[in-house]
């Protein structure tokens, strides 16, 4: 499949340079503390700068309308504007220039306000010194930036949904009700997912059925919607607004259009099996749907335990549904965005030996204890045990079975506690004070519209919630009750319940296939295997993967309420992507030179986004429209063969060496992360948390993106100290991994540099959140005090020593 | 409790379960009623049962192949249970022996077509008893006052005059050999055999002092060494195939089952097992019959009409 064109960039700009630098004073905020006209009068003396001008507020209108006009009148081909953090007003400038019709990736910001005269204000001279610094380096990066262009790629209108649970069915429904084209792809038999098979719903105790089932049927009979039931997905092509999706239509071996559902062939069918739908409970024929409310509403064979009588093909006689030699047959759509809800799976609790599960039979999972109870289910709504078939006069219920285990599922499952208090409310209304119910519980979790008050209804119900972990149950070899021995947290003390059946709360795990769909889509999964999220705050249905979404309790275990919402979230989500007739991508992406690429392969998976598709002998190719643009490919190149547009190597290689242009030894060089070290520094400043003035800084928008050149660079120059700032590990990184594949170059460069004589403290990574300011000012402070104690003298030694060495290492940047 | 499923191999019986929270289903095969022949391993439409031929230990009498079932195979349909010659396979559910493939009319039981009349019995005559090789025959007598003859030596001529004779034979565990049959000089016995066939010895091919297959064959007199050779005594043998299975020289001896007697059926699952059993001909012939049967019919069916018209 084609993908859109990377941008064709011009390596030089032919006309000579003309540099215009606008100076802010934000009233007083720069002013205050900066000062603004040494500033102007410094700009003025760099190369390469025909025009300077100093605003009150470069931000407020009159402000704009400077820039448009002294671009238009000066001929200006490249603008510097030192004002505030560009994660404040790039975005406001980046228009401005373009109005006045340039190339709004030829403008660059100085930040002297965050990281100069606020955090500064004790050393207005200082103050000062930075700004000017900062000024210039902007100009170093400025003079060689190249004009981009915004990408544009068409988009198909419909979408994919992955799993026909509650979530998924929602994100169909709304997508089909705004009227896109909605594909549904399902590996059972049935849509409706395990709410389909739960009895009734927590906290108000509505059938689960009777509220899913209308939905279902809606999602069978909308005309926008298409289900492919039983079906799997086999491949995913293409990039956001243009997937090509392959299914697998599995054989049911029944003909769809012409199944009546009338069940006929049920009736004749001599073979039973275990119903997977019943959790195995029960039994279900050979040719069979696995519940009365399966939609789509088409019978199926399971050929591994169907005999081969025909007595089903006899029966459906003149409708002749039934085709023994039915294929799987390969589809093929095309989609704009996908949603992935692919639901969760219970853990069956067979490893945990001192519980019993699997061993007596009077031991149950929760999942199990909802069939017993469903009046549809295999026992007709009786919760008998399997040992004699009587209804239990006690059961136990015991929460937390392999969820909060450090050595299971470390983290909570969300909704067991919600749903043991609906177990324990519905098995005392069914069976009065006949039953005795005890809960062993951890903590009882409730936080939602109601749960609160539906803890107090069960506890009402005269249940004993004892707080503690079951650690082993006994099973009486002759009636088969069980014993329990467990602590009791609130006495201090250890205790023995016997009962007549003990319910599991297991707990709920990656679906079975997850990490399938994550190869094909490209997604990543998190410690615990659930699908990761682009953010767990802000793009909690976003996967990294552009154009593909998430919902429900595939992502974070989520109850009914949150995936319904989720669903309609996910929705709204992908109709970003697919009202569009077309999709705008940033074009500050990575490219690679294919003159250059060796096709060694080592990019592909370092890329947090699996974007660069790469066959042995051919050059690395980058699919446009899925980078992200971290700039974690170009720093892991070996033959430098990637570039990635608007953060260059030599544009920051140029930053780096106008920073250290004078007095390097008394500087801190810093390059920090956009998205968390960058925005702690600029909180530093907002807080007017005041920090030494030595440090200058340039931004990348991933610690991913920091070469081992830049570093070594520094420190060929003789950069007293190095920070690089990065996301903290493991989750922070916006760029998923960014992060990650930093510390591992850096690990090893810091090694080699401390062997060649280094005082280890020169170079330093930390980790700064967004909300960190404190602490970067902190380090900033730690970073200068070391400076000093290590003196200018050793620094220079050090350096002397370590020239030639890092002169042979920088050698393609010697000038010819 | 989550679905189980179990196996277990004891020397008396291999016993397969599925235990359901509701159901239990329980495969049972009785390692003594079992003869290790082939006819299950054929009939079984998963292909879930095998046979294990036991390694020969000098100076002992070969040993009959084990039969081991498949548990992951295994779909618990009885198919096995109803087609072995001897009974040796019962499948339960919960405990019940009535199963869905005869319900559903999708698999037919073998016909064991066993007359008794004991009217001419002599009183005194227990020759079918003797006869029988798997010792499974009963003969019990009756005074007729109808109370069960303990010695029948001590008993006067008078009351030996009027005993009353009552043979048994176990229908779900006979194989038709029909040497019962044979054995009773007035005829009480009649018997058809549920599977009837070929078999012959080449005993060319036979290896030198080779006897396992009358080591193995339940029906004594039908395999016989004379001379060094084996011989075979075609009317006792029931086809079963036992002799087959351990036979060391697959030209030696020939086995071919060319009809069973069974209930009637129209089933793609007995077509598949029959052509197993006897050969893709011989179903044809079946089916032949059946259609030409179905065909007389309703052919007759017109006829009466038409003769009624005529008339
Ligand atoms: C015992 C128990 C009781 C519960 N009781 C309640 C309750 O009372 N109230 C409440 O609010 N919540 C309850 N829950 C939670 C509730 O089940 C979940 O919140 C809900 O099911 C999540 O919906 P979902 O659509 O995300 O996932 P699921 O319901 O798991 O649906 C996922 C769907 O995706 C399909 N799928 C999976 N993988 C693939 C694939 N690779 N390709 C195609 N399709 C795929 C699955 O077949 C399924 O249809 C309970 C959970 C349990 C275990
Ligand atoms: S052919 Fe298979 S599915 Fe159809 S009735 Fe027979 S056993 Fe059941
Ligand atoms: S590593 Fe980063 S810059 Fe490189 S292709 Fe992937 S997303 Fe783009």
């Amino acid at each position: 499949m084609s993908q859109p064109e990377a941008p064709k960039q011009p390596l030089q700009q032919p006309e000579p340079l003309r540099v215009g630098v606008f100076v802010c004073h934000c009233g007083l905020n720069i002013a205050g503390t900066v000062d603004v006209k040494a500033v102007a009068e410094y700009a003025k003396t760099i190369p390469d700068v025909v025009f300077v001008k100093e605003n009150r507020y470069t931000c407020a209108d009159p402000g704009q309308e400077e820039i448009r006009k002294a671009i238009r009148e000066q001929k200006l081909n490249r603008v510097v504007i030192a004002a505030c953090s560009p994660r404040m007003h790039e975005p406001t400038f980046r228009r401005t220039v373009s109005e006045a019709g340039l190339n709004p990736f030829l403008y660059e910001m100085a930040n002297i306000r965050e990281f100069a005269s606020w955090c500064h204000q004790n050393d207005p001279q200082a103050a000062t010194e930075r700004a000017k610094d900062s000024v210039r380096m902007a100009v170093a990066k400025a003079r060689l930036m190249m004009p981009l262009q915004t990408l544009e790629v068409p988009v198909t209108n419909k979408a994919l949904i992955i799993g026909g649970g509650i979530a998924g069915m929602n994100a169909a429904l709304d997508l089909a009700e705004m009227g896109f084209k909605v594909y549904m792809l399902e590996n059972s038999q049935s849509i409706g997912g395990h709410m389909a098979a739960l009895d009734k719903t927590f906290p108000t105790l509505d059938c689960s059925i009777c509220i899913e089932g209308p939905k279902m049927v809606d999602c069978a009979r909308h005309p926008n919607i298409t289900i492919f039931a039983y079906s799997d997905l086999v491949k995913v092509d293409g990039y956001i607004g243009n997937f090509k999706v392959k299914i697998r239509k599995n054989p049911r071996y029944v003909i769809a259009e012409r199944c009546t559902g009338c069940g006929e062939c049920k009736d004749v069918c001599p073979i039973e099996y275990p119903n997977e739908w019943d959790m195995n409970l029960g039994t279900r024929k050979a040719i069979s749907v696995p519940f009365d409310q399966t939609v789509p509403l088409i019978y199926a064979i399971n050929r591994d335990y169907c005999i081969e009588c025909f007595k089903c093909t006899d029966k459906c006689k003149d409708r002749q549904a039934i085709d023994f030699e039915q294929k799987p047959e390969e589809v093929e759509i095309d989609v704009g965005a996908i949603i992935v809800s692919t639901g969760f799976d219970v853990y069956l609790p067979y490893d945990m030996p001192l519980l019993g599960y699997g061993k007596y039979p009077n031991v149950i999972t929760s999942m199990e204890f909802e069939r017993l109870i469903l009046a549809a289910g295999p026992t007709g709504g009786k919760v008998i045990r399997q040992s004699d078939g009587k209804k239990p006069h006690s059961i136990a219920f015991i929460q937390c079975v392999g969820s909060r285990d450090k050595n299971k599922y470390p983290y909570c499952s969300n909704f067991c506690c919600m749903y043991t208090l609906k177990h324990v409310v519905q098995i005392k209304e069914k069976y009065k004070e006949d039953v005795e119910v005890y809960v062993f519980y951890m903590d009882i979790r409730s936080p939602g519209k109601g749960y609160e008050e539906f803890y107090d209804r069960a506890r009402e119900r005269g249940a004993n919630f004892i707080r503690g972990r079951v650690s082993r149950i006994d099973e009486d070899p002759i009636t088969h009750n069980l014993i329990l021995h467990s602590e009791d947290s609130n006495l201090g003390q250890p205790i023995e319940i016997e009962v007549e059946m003990v319910v599991l709360a297991t707990a709920a795990i990656p679906k079975k296939g997850t990490a399938d769909i994550a190869r094909i889509l490209n997604l990543s999964r998190d410690a615990n295997g659930f699908f990761m999220e682009a953010h767990p705050k802000l793009k909690p249905m976003d996967a990294p993967t552009d154009g593909v979404f998430f919902a429900g309790a595939c992502v974070s275990l989520k109850d009914i309420p949150f995936s319904v919402s989720q669903g309609s979230g996910a929705a709204a989500r992908a109709a970003t992507v697919i009202s569009k007739p077309k999709w705008k991508i940033e074009p500050i992406i990575s490219i690679v030179d294919e003159t250059k690429c060796k096709s060694c392969g080592v990019c592909v998976d370092k890329c947090p986004y699996g974007a660069i598709r790469w066959e042995k002998g051919k050059p690395a190719n980058i699919i446009t429209a899925s980078c992200h643009g971290c700039g974690t490919c170009v720093a892991e190149c070996p033959q430098h063969a990637i570039t990635q547009m608007h953060f260059t190597d030599a544009q920051i290689m140029a930053q780096i060496r106008s920073a250290l242009q004078d007095k390097p030894e008394e500087k801190i060089l810093a390059i920090l992360c956009n998205w968390c070290s960058y925005a702690g520094a600029d909180l530093a400043g907002i807080s007017r948390f005041d920090y030494p003035a030595s440090v200058r800084a340039i931004r990348v928008m991933c610690s991913g993106r920091v070469d081992k050149e830049f570093i070594l660079e520094a420190l060929r120059l003789g950069a007293g100290m190095v920070l690089l700032g990065a996301c903290h590990l493991p989750y922070d990184c916006h760029y998923i991994s960014g992060n990650y594949k930093m510390k591992a170059r850096t690990d090893a460069l810091k090694t080699m540099l401390i062997k060649l004589g280094m005082s280890p403290e020169r170079f330093r990574v930390e980790y700064v959140s967004a909300a960190e300011g404190i602490r970067y000012a902190e380090v900033i402070k730690e970073i200068d005090a070391e400076r000093k104690a290590i003196g200018k003298e050793k620094i220079e030694a050090e350096t002397a020593k370590l020239k030639p060495v890092l002169e042979n290492m920088l050698k393609r940047w010697k000038k010819p | 409790m989550p679905f189980k499923t179990q196996k277990h191999d004891t020397a008396q019986t291999l016993t397969l379960e599925w235990i359901l929270q509701v159901k239990n289903y329980k495969l049972a095969l009785d390692k003594d009623q079992c003869v290790g022949c082939q006819i299950c391993s054929l009939a079984c439409p998963k292909g879930a049962i095998t046979l294990i031929k036991q390694p020969k230990v000098t100076g002992e009498a070969t040993k009959k192949a084990k039969v081991d079932i498949d548990l992951a195979k295994c779909n618990f349909c009885g198919v096995c249970d109803l087609t072995c010659p001897y009974g040796a396979i019962k499948l339960t559910f919960n405990g019940d022996h009535s199963l869905n493939v005869v319900a559903k009319e999708t698999f037919p039981e073998l016909i064991r077509d066993i007359k008794i009349d004991t009217r001419n019995c002599p009183k005194e005559c227990v020759a079918c008893k003797e006869a029988c090789p798997l010792g499974q025959l009963k003969i019990t007598k009756v005074t007729f006052d109808g109370k069960p003859v303990a010695n029948f030596e001590a008993l006067s001529p008078s009351e030996r005059k009027h005993v009353v004779v009552n043979i048994d034979i176990p229908k779900d565990k006979c194989p038709t050999c029909r040497a019962c049959e044979y054995k009773c000089p007035p005829g009480v016995i009649k018997m058809r055999k549920a599977f009837e066939g070929k078999i012959a010895v080449n005993q060319a091919k036979c290896p030198p002092g080779c006897r396992d297959c009358v080591d193995v064959c339940p029906m004594t007199g039908t395999l016989t060494v004379g001379n060094g050779k084996v011989e075979v005594n075609e009317a006792t043998c029931t086809y079963c195939g036992a002799c087959k299975v351990v036979c060391p020289v697959p030209e030696a001896l020939t086995l071919k089952r060319t009809k069973v007697l069974h209930t009637p059926i129209h089933s793609g699952t007995w077509n598949k097992t029959l052509e197993r059993i006897t050969s893709p001909a011989d179903v044809a012939k079946e089916l032949k019959a059946a259609s030409g049967l179905n065909a007389k019919k309703a052919v007759a069916k017109r006829f009466s009409k038409q003769e009624e018209f005529i008339r």
